[in-house]
């Protein structure tokens, strides 16, 4: 009893000796370190916005929800890369997975006439299986996953342009024919005294319950375990294949979700949307800390790098710089960010 | 020889991990000439002094003399100018670039035009191999060769740096007894060249024959030095272990209950071949529960892919014959139902098959249990945590915290993690396949008494071991595989192990019987 207490205590590190004092701080911050990324750009942008008379327009509170909101889908999509990511594993599928759900969720709403809760429901179950096939693909019959999901691309795209007939489908509000529920057009809006954008809520929403969840389920033991060593994991009674195919499938929902919130925003499902999102996805994850070896990482993280991307993003469209110097900037701090962290103690 | 100074003089050096000071003011020298052993258990301090000497680790107390100057060594790069070079434990080569491509990665000899000359480097290479003494292609892949030629060529490679001390950790863990006393012959041309070799085994003969000076370790501080030719094997290990060795065996059985595994005709009939693999083709066997059974065999004998199927992994359910557990037939289809049988597994490659390296010792030990003691798919922590507490504690691993990276623990004390987590699966029926290799003395001893603890209490176990001394020692009966078939069975007390080293090899010692490479010694077939 007594030693397991003092293992405990000191695994919590209180006994440690004061020796060590200066290293906790150091390996305290490189905890943060996911962190260290973002305040760094934060500042940046405080620095550099520009000014209406004494205000800093970046620090208002509605651009800084709209910086949340800008990042809402790149981020739930960037929530589910990062438990496929975890196993080591890659989702390139999640863009187009996108792209099928926006299409879907205005035809059915526009053209079937259906309600939104069962569209809603019904283009979240479509991301589901899609992402559950691709694991039973990967899982079962031992193909990588970045060449099953690449497929998956393709398929997701074709399917889009057959169920959209090749182009946009225009979401127009009413109680007529081909009109669809006024109510799906609260992904547009604001709530909170009309501050808080939906987007953005849901984000918060979908990242809150996914840390949690990988913070208290078993099924997150598992996870961390295949991606850390299969073998081993496997060998302790772990069901592998099982943890594979439901990470896809939670991918494949998160990305459906994702397009249902661009729907609604952009009042319209292209079958082209989200075109290259899975690579700004999998920019946020590898940001935020989590090792594409798989094994460690942190949706905590993949939110960090998600708002990193976005305040950036908004502070050279606030400055008004031009596009292509733009891509320029994002592709260094990407890299600068990610040799951050490289920059861990050595064991 | 008082007059010149050692080749390498290290004072006073010590190094902290975090709460655990694995060096404390150890003093170490090697003189030209000289087979300076270093003995110790896993964990003692032995790697993290020769990591200070190879200048992998740079943040030490104490000093380093170089043929009497002082150097400080600022990374391995710095040392290996010095003529420092280390030939790890674990294999550093590149799987897939020849032998050739691998001995001078980094360093290979330019051609007039530039490019690199693979002539010169074939050349060299085929002479390194031959002073090693084996017959290889040098552009031959390093991943088809045997895991003890691979450390030939991880040998050779250290020699082609004409290293004045050169440090070996474990060099023979994978040789047979011909290659071993090859690089005996090796490391006395080294000597004779006036070089100083550090030589770091768990092996007490091989000690006695290549060594001048052995240093003992233990926790961190030197704790005894020998003449290595007049040491005795127990000497050192009780200098190794800090008390007599007198129960190193289990020495009470479990009372043998009821039955329960009965293998009858088990033969392995995979769809697709798998090569290099030696599949049953009929073993017969039985386990009652507080009964340890051997399985003694060659490498290539069946022996690894006997528990393999048994636990479901590999190539589950495609065989044929019988097999029982407490009387009823059972087909495990995959690890996770042979555990939910009651069987449970502890792997022959800990690293590779065993752990989650950079998970904490908690996440490592607990892994198999957290779905069992889970309500609604969420974890219970305290339950959790209680029980690898207490697994870590029965086990007596040697850690700082239940948050330390397993990957950080000694060899011996990973090995117990690994067996803690079986252990908490309370299984009917414990597989070990090599539960003891590349662990030392002191924590080989724990493992025994814990075989012994599991037994009584009514464990059925099952163990695969290459070390004859073992199965002896341990085992109430064994079972000998030849080809994958089990063809004798020792019974209780009749084992020794000159007769069973004869029945794995064939009877009447036949070693034609034997694949190449594998020859008899006190320790049969390393294993891959």
């Amino acid at each position: 009893m007594t030693q397991r207490e003092t293992i405990q205590r000191e695994s919590d590190g209180a006994a440690a000796p004061p020796a060590e004092r200066r290293l906790d701080v150091v390996s305290v911050l490189f905890r943060f370190q996911s962190m260290l990324g973002l305040v760094a750009v934060f500042i940046a942008a405080v620095l550099f916005s520009p000014h209406r008379g004494a205000q800093i327009l970046f620090l208002t509170s509605e651009n800084l929800f709209n910086v949340v909101r800008a990042v809402a889908e790149i981020g739930i999509i960037a929530v589910g890369m990062t438990f496929v990511i975890l196993i080591g594993g890659i989702d390139l599928s999640v863009g187009a997975v996108l792209g099928l759900a926006a299409v879907g969720s205005a035809v059915l709403m526009v053209e079937n006439g259906m309600g939104v809760v069962p569209t809603v429901l019904l283009v979240l179950l479509i991301g589901l299986v899609f992402g559950l096939l691709q694991g039973i693909a990967s899982a079962r019959f031992g193909i990588q996953s970045f060449i099953v999901t690449l497929a998956g691309l393709q398929v997701a795209r074709g399917l889009a342009r057959i169920w959209s007939g090749g182009q946009g489908v225009a979401i127009a509000y009413g109680d007529g024919p081909g009109e669809a529920p006024v109510a799906f057009s609260l992904l547009g809006e604001r709530t909170f005294n009309g501050l808080v954008p939906i987007p953005a809520l849901i984000f918060v929403v979908v990242a809150a319950a996914a840390i949690a969840f990988l913070r208290v389920s078993v099924f997150a033991r598992h996870l961390y375990a295949v991606g850390g060593n299969q073998k081993a994991a496997r060998l302790s009674g772990v069901p592998v294949n099982r943890v594979k195919i439901a990470v896809f499938g939670i991918s494949g929902a998160l990305a459906a979700l994702a397009g249902i919130v661009h729907a609604g925003q952009l009042n319209q499902g292209s079958p082209n949307d989200g075109a290259g999102y899975e690579l700004d996805a999998i920019a946020a994850v590898v940001i935020g800390g989590t090792s594409l070896a798989g094994g460690r990482g942190s949706v905590v993280g993949t939110v960090a790098g998600a708002l990193l991307l976005g305040v950036l993003n908004n502070v050279l469209a606030l400055n008004n710089i031009d596009a292509n110097i733009q891509l320029l900037i994002k592709g260094l701090v990407i890299v600068a960010a990610a040799g951050l962290q490289r920059l861990r103690p050595a064991l | 020889m008082g007059s010149t100074p050692p080749l390498v003089a290290m004072t006073g050096i010590g190094k902290r991990y975090g709460g655990v000071q694995a060096c404390r003011d150890v003093d170490f020298a090697v003189r030209s000439g000289e087979v300076h052993a270093l003995l110790g258990e896993n964990g003692a301090g032995k790697s993290t002094l020769m990591r200070v000497l190879s200048g992998d680790i740079t943040d030490y107390e104490g000093s380093i003399e170089i043929d009497g100057a002082p150097v400080r060594f600022r990374g391995p790069a710095d040392a290996q100018r010095a003529g420092i070079a280390m030939i790890p434990q674990e294999l550093d080569l590149v799987p897939a670039l020849s032998v050739a491509d691998n001995i001078f990665l980094g360093r290979e000899p330019r051609s007039r035009w530039g490019g690199v000359d693979r002539r010169r480097m074939e050349r060299e290479t085929g002479r390194l191999l031959r002073q090693v003494g084996i017959r290889l292609d040098p552009r031959q892949p390093v991943e088809e060769l045997r895991t003890g030629e691979q450390q030939l060529v991880t040998i050779g490679k250290a020699l082609s740096l004409d290293a004045r001390v050169l440090i070996m950790d474990e060099p023979t863990s994978a040789l047979s007894a011909a290659e071993v006393q090859r690089l005996f012959q090796v490391i006395a041309e080294l000597r004779a060249a006036g070089a100083g070799v550090v030589y770091i085994s768990h092996r007490m003969e091989e000690i006695g024959a290549v060594a001048d000076r052995a240093t003992v370790l233990r926790n961190g501080r030197v704790v005894a030095e020998f003449a290595a030719r007049s040491m005795t094997a127990s000497q050192a290990a009780e200098a190794m272990v800090g008390r007599p060795l007198s129960a190193m065996f289990r020495t009470t059985s479990g009372e043998p209950g009821e039955e329960v595994l009965r293998v009858r005709e088990l033969a392995v009939r995979p769809r697709r071949p798998r090569p290099g693999r030696r599949e049953p083709a009929g073993i017969t066997l039985s386990v009652r529960r507080g009964e340890i059974v051997g399985v003694a065999g060659l490498l290539g004998s069946g022996r690894t892919e006997l528990l393999e199927t048994l636990y479901g992994a590999g190539t589950p359910g495609q065989w044929t014959g019988e097999v029982l557990l407490r009387g009823r037939p059972v087909r495990p289809r995959g690890p996770r139902h042979a555990v939910r049988l009651g069987l449970a597994f502890v792997p022959e490659d800990r690293r590779i098959s065993g752990l989650v390296l950079e998970h904490s010792v908690l996440a490592n030990t607990a892994l198999s249990i957290v779905d069992r003691i889970a309500r609604f798919g969420l974890l219970r922590r305290r339950t959790e945590t209680d029980a690898a507490a207490d697994a870590v504690r029965r086990l007596r691993v040697k850690l700082a915290g239940l948050g330390q990276p397993v990957g950080t623990l000694s060899g011996g004390n990973q090995q117990k993690v690994v067996f803690g987590r079986m252990l908490l699966l309370r299984p009917d029926l414990l597989l070990l396949d090599d539960p003891t290799r590349g662990v030392d003395v002191g924590a080989k001893a724990e493992i025994y008494r814990l075989l012994g603890e599991v037994a009584r209490e009514g464990v059925g176990i099952l163990l695969a071991s290459s070390e004859l001394d073992e199965l002896v020692g341990v085992c109430d009966r064994v079972i000998v595989l030849r080809d994958g078939r089990s063809v004798r069975e020792f019974g209780t007390g009749e084992a020794r192990a000159a007769e069973l080293l004869a029945a794995v090899m064939g009877d009447g010692g036949e070693a034609g019987a034997a694949p190449p490479g594998e020859r008899p010694a006190s320790r049969v077939g390393g294993g891959t």
